[in-house]
């Protein structure tokens, strides 16, 4: 029997784009589903009722019908807005990050429960601290674990020994943390500090609704920036768009 | 679409096939049936068109102050001592001042930026006419930046970003009103927008 022509879904909305001369193309995240794409008709005249509730970065409940190409947006319900979110820019731009890495992460017609509650969770503390960068880092990290790529903090990747507080270095192609007496070949290794590991492995037990209250100086921040992005742009192989309008927003802050 | 796609045609009308299935929303069978409008055209209307690509593409260029595309510089608004000098209209694109400039209610100047920031397409404030709003603002005697970018998320941020810019500037920064369309529906309008009219309600005089 063929899937029933009209159905729902529950969805966060990741990207929309225009398309022709008044439909938008919206990219969404199904807590059922997976990634979808669908067409939203006529959503881009002023008195279109379903552009609000299409705005990346909101959650909505959706009745689709299947189309031959794409599927088209019947009717639209905001659930969730995330709104003390979009009144902070740092808070947006970080908002749009998850977006964009559940866009890279999340598959078509391949549910992930999981990457949708971290996404939804991870929208909600972002507005709750806006200028608190744990929330974002915590994603980055729980995202690798979700799509079964977390990488190993415990015991070296290369000989199991149990890390101990020493001088390691970390691999994302290798996948996680070397000790000091293994060097693997190919592995491309940075150097790891102690406090970094230690915060990773804190924020691998954390859950995002009770995230540990932790202060990050620059310089820590920025090394566990740099593991958690450089590993995510090796499986996504290739840049995180995000990130440089996040960096020229960080330096503007320090500025 | 490649020239080999029109076996048949003769290769300048392949050719012209291929240009028009360029433009935006053009697919193959519309650019087909656009060549064969222009083939039938009077040789001066045909000429008239191709004339006018030529043309604007020769002239058009951007209002050193503005950013508008204009075919001289300073553009027609920017040059005119009536308009009100003191205020500056941010929009997104050229279209829209066309837009606003229908309401006839607006008399300031306008900026155009030529797009908006959007982290996921990789586009920053280097990539828009930012900088060149901010020189401006810098120069000029401004007392209100009017931001008139779309009320989607990219323009909130862009509308963000700019004020977050002229803080301490003494400029005073105000964004159009969000709120109900004309002729729309309460029933269908998304929460966001209706609690932005609410709190945008005005007294009845």
């Amino acid at each position: 029997m063929p899937p029933p022509r009209m159905y729902r879904a529950e969805a966060l909305v990741l990207k929309n784009m225009p398309l022709s001369e008044a439909d938008l193309l919206v990219t969404l995240f199904s807590r059922d589903a997976g990634k979808l794409r669908a067409v939203a008709k006529g959503a881009r005249r002023s008195t279109a009722k379903l552009v609000g509730h299409l705005e990346p970065l909101t959650l909505t409940r959706l009745a689709l019908s299947r189309g031959r190409t794409l599927d088209v947006i019947s009717q639209a319900e905001t659930l969730h807005n995330f709104t003390p979110l979009k009144s902070s820019l740092t808070a947006i731009s970080r908002g749009l990050q998850v977006a964009e890495l559940v866009d890279g992460f999340g598959s078509e017609a391949s549910p992930n429960e999981p990457l949708y509650d971290l996404a939804r969770s991870t929208l909600e503390s972002i507005g709750e601290s806006p200028e608190d960068e744990l929330p974002l880092l915590h994603f980055q990290l729980h995202l690798l674990g979700v799509s079964g790529l977390m990488p190993e903090l415990l015991n070296c990747v290369e000989c199991r020994g149990d890390i101990e507080p020493d001088r390691h270095r970390y691999s994302a192609d290798g996948g996680g943390v070397y000790c000091p007496d293994c060097t693997p070949d190919q592995a491309a290794l940075r150097p790891l500090s102690l406090r970094a590991l230690k915060v990773l492995r804190l924020l691998a037990r954390s859950d995002a609704a009770t995230l540990p209250s932790l202060t990050l100086d620059d310089t820590l921040t920025q090394e566990l920036r740099a593991i958690l992005t450089g590993t995510l742009q090796y499986w996504l192989d290739r840049e995180i768009r995000t990130n440089s309008f996040l960096n020229q927003l960080a330096r503007a802050d320090r500025a | 679409m490649t020239l080999e796609h029109l076996p048949s045609a003769a290769p300048s009308l392949a050719r012209l096939v291929q240009e028009l299935n360029k433009l935006p929303g053009i697919g193959p069978k519309s650019a087909q049936r656009l060549a064969y409008f222009i083939i039938r055209l009077p040789d001066e209307e045909a000429f008239d068109l191709a004339n006018a690509i030529n043309a604007v593409k020769q002239s058009i260029m951007f209002c050193g102050q503005c950013q508008n595309l204009t075919d001289s510089s300073p553009c027609s608004v920017c040059a005119n001592s009536q308009r009100n000098r003191e205020q500056i209209c941010v929009v997104e694109e050229p279209l829209d001042v066309l837009a606003l400039e229908r309401t006839h209610c607006y008399r300031g100047l306008y900026h155009v930026l030529h797009g908006v920031l959007s982290p996921l397409n990789g586009v920053g404030p280097d990539q828009i006419k930012l900088r060149e709003l901010f020189a401006r603002l810098s120069d000029e005697e401004v007392k209100e930046v009017v931001i008139a970018t779309n009320p989607t998320l990219e323009g909130e941020a862009t509308a963000m970003y700019i004020s977050r810019n002229l803080a301490g500037a003494n400029i005073k920064v105000t964004h159009l009103a969000r709120g109900l369309p004309v002729g729309g529906s309460l029933e269908y309008t998304d929460e966001v927008t209706l609690s932005r009219a609410f709190q945008g309600r005005q007294a009845l005089e």
